[in-house]
């Protein structure tokens, strides 16, 4: 019943959907018009696993323009990300692909990268990004990708489940061994005899 | 007794005089989801059913005669069960040797004795249906094995077993208990098979072999099965990272055995014999001291036991069916020595079926046996991680809800139009919003040093808010010099992010922008002589200013025309005004004149002096002085040289300086022609020009200043230019 704790940061242009991600993941809600965000929101929200818990503190940073240059301030110390960029858009593909080059440039190293593709659930005509081109990209770079609707919920549960699978279980193991070392009322009993 | 919550590491006390333990945090909140997780058990466990047969002997060392059929039979399958075939069958036998001194040092004769019944109990086991022997511990007399019919046998999981000797000296083995614990479907199962001390007297050593075998009895099954064990439920989640569990950290023990128990004292030896002969059960079962010693809580605490039904089960005389009381023997008072107990976390989960002797008479003890109808856990996965999830979700809810929050009435302070030496101020609201109190707190960006800009005040930088309180952030600005000349190098530009942080919760920016209205004060003379339009009309934006200068090519004037306005607005008004220069303006009719060189508007009414003060503040707050220092002479200046150094001043003064020095020395001494009425001297203007031509380098008036100022006041009074 152990449980992980890792700080996770949402990053990519202004409009793809990344408070949605979030809100959807969070509260299972979403909203047509969901206000552009002005700051970094945070939340936090578990993921269970086979064995074991992850529980996130996401970080959903503002996507617009001008404030591009705060976001060392969210994924430093980010032990996972999410790329977020709309299937409709292609300039936002092209800006999530330079925020994957600056989170490996200069995030932290072993930061778990995942590249979203969201707005799934418009129409195929409106598709101005190909799965197999997302898909090579994140191969090539060895991150994860997937195409996700925060309106339909598909794929968004999975999206933050398949990260928490890629996170490093060693020093949290080590955490819980050294923390979780006697049952308080069998040790009682032993010292009194 | 109250037990502490365990932590590895120490309360953390920071500055604020809270005390905080992380670890303890985490570890009452995994309580609570164990709690909420076993008491929704029921959404994700189905039970099963399962009978359970457990059998007991003390066999005195002997052996069944095995060529006769049914014998072991008879014991193993009793004719009570009927058709009905256990699922798991735990045997155990006490002194399957005998208990002398070279049994109890070396196993082997109790190795072969263990061998023999286990091949017997198979075979007999297994007329009736497939069997497989889980595991089989013995311990000098004791043995102990248990069976699993077939179809649960990949049910059967983390299979240990423990021994403990309480004998001689504490630790021998020829009295204690030995152990077999296993994971069936998701329930833990132990089972114990002890032999206690003998003699009718000894109880208070049989209470202490008891708590003895069960303090000491631990299995090493690992730290995942335990994690096991604490996903089912089985043991608390306090023991979640020790990869040991004790007796008592199964679902069900079933404790069996020679437990020597006896009729107690106020009973004669005789009335036992007798009573136990009339089957005067009922009187015998209040006088029995392990009811006696369970009932004074001194023994088997929360252990329960079938009610005996049965006549003692010693001393026989073997092969008969006779209590011993034959003279040459010792005679022992007829007793319950060999019973059934069981203990299950949940009560309702273990129903005993029937609670009976054998008759089988090679021993001096009969065998008992006791049959259970036992609920077993079968967890759903798919189901717990839904039920588990769900519970995560309303804590996660609660947590979030839990996060401090603060509305502001805007987050955008815009300014609109800004005007050189302006100052203004603007607020924003804070209110909390949420649920707890909430800290906040401006910080600066990444790598910065100060929260904001410098042409920014903010206060106040941080605060605390109590649900529903709010507070007033002040945003001042002021478009000093400094900032101006900078706004015009394009080295500054009127916005500026800062980022209003809450403790434990989000980041809010807040954007302070204005636009700069242009001035010509803080600007260069080289950037102003080519300029023929007002100066406000020129855009600061690099782009818009290109597209600007296509439509507007640059002027070349030997003067900037505001330089030339000013003087020629003081010429107007005539020079004899008595301390013309020395009186200060009026502020309004300053900032007036300063727009309306600005926009290239008339001047309208003002007072010379505004004026005059307007020419000081313009010339002062050139991007780049007049008169540069590098250009001050770097030797004293005397009548002797002061000629010369003039001279090579004016050469080296760059044009458009040079053009401006001059025009404003012939009209100063112009203004000197007026002295008579004006009151001035030349050494009163040359003070002047000191203000505003030069800019001192932060240290003052040095030598080569006062140096300049005499060259000053040798061009006011000579008619070098």
């Amino acid at each position: 019943m152990s449980v992980r704790h890792f700080k996770l940061v949402l990053l990519g242009d202004t409009a793809v959907g990344k408070s949605c991600l979030v809100v959807r993941f969070v509260r299972d809600e979403f909203f047509e018009f969901q206000e552009p965000t002005i700051g970094a929101a945070f939340l936090t929200q578990s993921v269970q696993l086979d064995s074991s818990v992850v529980k996130f503190e996401i970080w959903d940073t503002a996507g617009q323009e001008r404030y591009r240059s705060l976001a060392p301030m969210y994924y430093r110390g980010a032990s996972a990300a999410i790329v977020v960029f709309d299937l409709s858009n292609k300039d936002s593909y092209n800006g999530a692909k330079s925020w994957v080059k600056e989170l490996m440039r200069r995030g932290d190293p072993n930061v778990v990268i995942a590249l979203a593709g969201n707005k799934a659930d418009l129409p195929p005509s409106q598709r101005k990004v190909e799965t197999e081109e997302a898909a090579a990209y994140a191969e090539e770079n060895n991150i994860l990708y997937l195409e996700t609707s925060a309106k339909n919920a598909s794929n968004v549960k999975n999206l933050f489940v398949e990260i928490a699978k890629k996170l490093p279980t060693a020093t949290a193991q080590q955490e819980r061994n050294d923390t979780f070392t006697i049952a308080p009322a069998k040790t009682e009993k032993k010292n009194c005899c | 007794m109250a037990s502490m919550l365990a932590t590895t590491s120490p309360d953390m006390e920071p500055e604020d005089g809270r005390v905080v333990n992380q670890e303890a945090i985490t570890k009452i909140r995994e309580a609570w989801i164990f709690k909420q997780l076993s008491q929704r058990q029921s959404e994700f466990t189905n039970f099963s059913s399962i009978n359970l047969l457990c059998c007991t002997w003390n066999v005195n060392a002997k052996k069944l005669d095995f060529d006769t059929p049914n014998l072991m039979s008879s014991w193993l399958f009793p004719p009570a069960n009927g058709d009905v075939l256990p699922d798991i069958v735990a045997v155990g036998f006490q002194e399957i040797v005998d208990l002398n001194a070279v049994n109890v040092a070396v196993d082997s004769k109790a190795k072969q004795r263990s061998e023999l019944w286990q091949e017997q109990i198979h075979k007999t086991l297994n007329t009736k249906t497939s069997y497989t022997l889980v595991s089989e511990v013995h311990l000098v007399g004791m043995l102990l094995c248990v069976y699993v019919k077939n179809t649960h046998i990949a049910k059967v999981s983390n299979v240990h077993s423990a021994t403990v000797g309480v004998g001689v000296m504490g630790v021998m083995g020829n009295k204690g208990g030995v152990s077999v614990r296993m994971q069936f479907y998701d329930s833990s199962v132990c089972f114990v098979c002890s032999h206690f001390a003998a003699h009718r007297e000894n109880v208070a050593g049989r209470n202490a072999d008891f708590a003895s075998i069960l303090n000491k009895t631990s299995f090493e099954i690992g730290k995942e099965a335990v994690q096991e064990a604490v996903r089912a439920g089985s043991v608390s989640q306090w023991a979640s990272g020790s990869s040991a569990v004790g007796l008592k950290d199964h679902d069900f023990v079933f404790w069996l055995g020679d437990l020597n128990y006896r009729i107690d004292e106020t009973l004669s030896t005789d009335e036992v014999f007798v009573k136990s002969n009339n089957m005067e059960i009922e009187t015998l079962r209040a006088h029995d001291q392990l009811n006696i010693e369970r009932f004074n809580n001194n023994v088997f605490e929360g252990f329960e036991e079938g009610v005996l039904k049965f006549a003692p089960t010693y001393k026989y005389q073997p092969n008969t069916d006779l209590y011993e009381c034959r003279p040459d023997k010792k005679l022992r008072a007829p007793a319950w020595c060999d019973r059934v107990l069981w203990h299950s976390q949940n009560p309702a989960h273990v129903q005993q079926k029937n609670y009976l002797r054998s008759e089988l008479n090679i021993s001096d003890h009969k065998p008992v046996m006791a049959t259970f109808n036992t609920q077993v856990k079968n967890i759903i996965a798919a189901k717990r991680q839904e039920v588990y999830a769900e519970v995560m979700r309303t804590l996660d809810k609660f947590e979030n809800q839990s996060l401090p929050k603060v509305d502001l009435n805007k987050i955008d302070v815009n300014f609109g139009e800004l005007y050189y030496e302006n100052k203004a101020s603007e607020s924003i609201l804070v209110t909390n919003s949420g649920k707890v109190v909430a800290h906040f707190r401006l910080v600066p960006k990444l790598e910065d040093e100060g929260l904001c800009k410098d042409w920014i005040s903010v206060s106040p930088t941080f605060g605390m808010l109590i649900p529903g309180e709010s507070m007033t952030i002040n945003f001042s600005i002021n478009l000093d010099n400094k900032t101006a000349q900078q706004l015009n190098q394009g080295r500054e530009s009127l916005d500026d992010i800062i980022i209003l942080r809450l403790e434990n919760g989000r980041d809010h920016y807040l954007t302070v922008s204005g636009t700069y209205a242009r001035s010509c004060f803080g600007m260069s003379l080289r950037d102003l002589v080519v300029i023929g339009e007002p100066v406000r009309d020129l855009p600061l934006e690099p782009k818009a200013r290109a597209e600007f200068e296509k439509k507007h090519p640059p002027a070349s004037l030997s003067v900037p025309k505001e330089l030339w306005r000013i003087v020629d607005a003081i010429n107007e008004k005539g020079l004899h005004e008595k301390d013309l220069f020395l009186t200060p303006g009026f502020a309004a009719e300053v900032k007036q004149i300063r727009e309306c060189l600005d926009t290239s508007s008339d001047f309208g009414l003002f007072h010379v002096h505004s004026m005059c003060e307007a020419l000081v503040s313009f010339l002062s707050s050139l991007s780049e002085p007049l008169v540069p220092s590098s250009l001050f002479p770097t030797l004293e200046i005397d009548q002797q040289n002061i000629m010369p150094w003039s001279r090579r001043f004016l050469e080296v003064l760059p044009p458009i300086h040079y053009n401006c020095f001059v025009y404003i020395i012939s009209f100063l001494r112009e203004v000197l022609l007026f002295s008579n009425s004006n009151g001035l001297t030349a050494q009163k203007l040359a003070r002047v020009c000191s203000n505003c031509m030069i800019q001192s380098d932060g240290g003052g008036k040095n030598d080569r200043s006062r140096s300049m100022a005499l060259i000053f006041l040798h061009f006011l009074t000579t008619n070098s230019i």
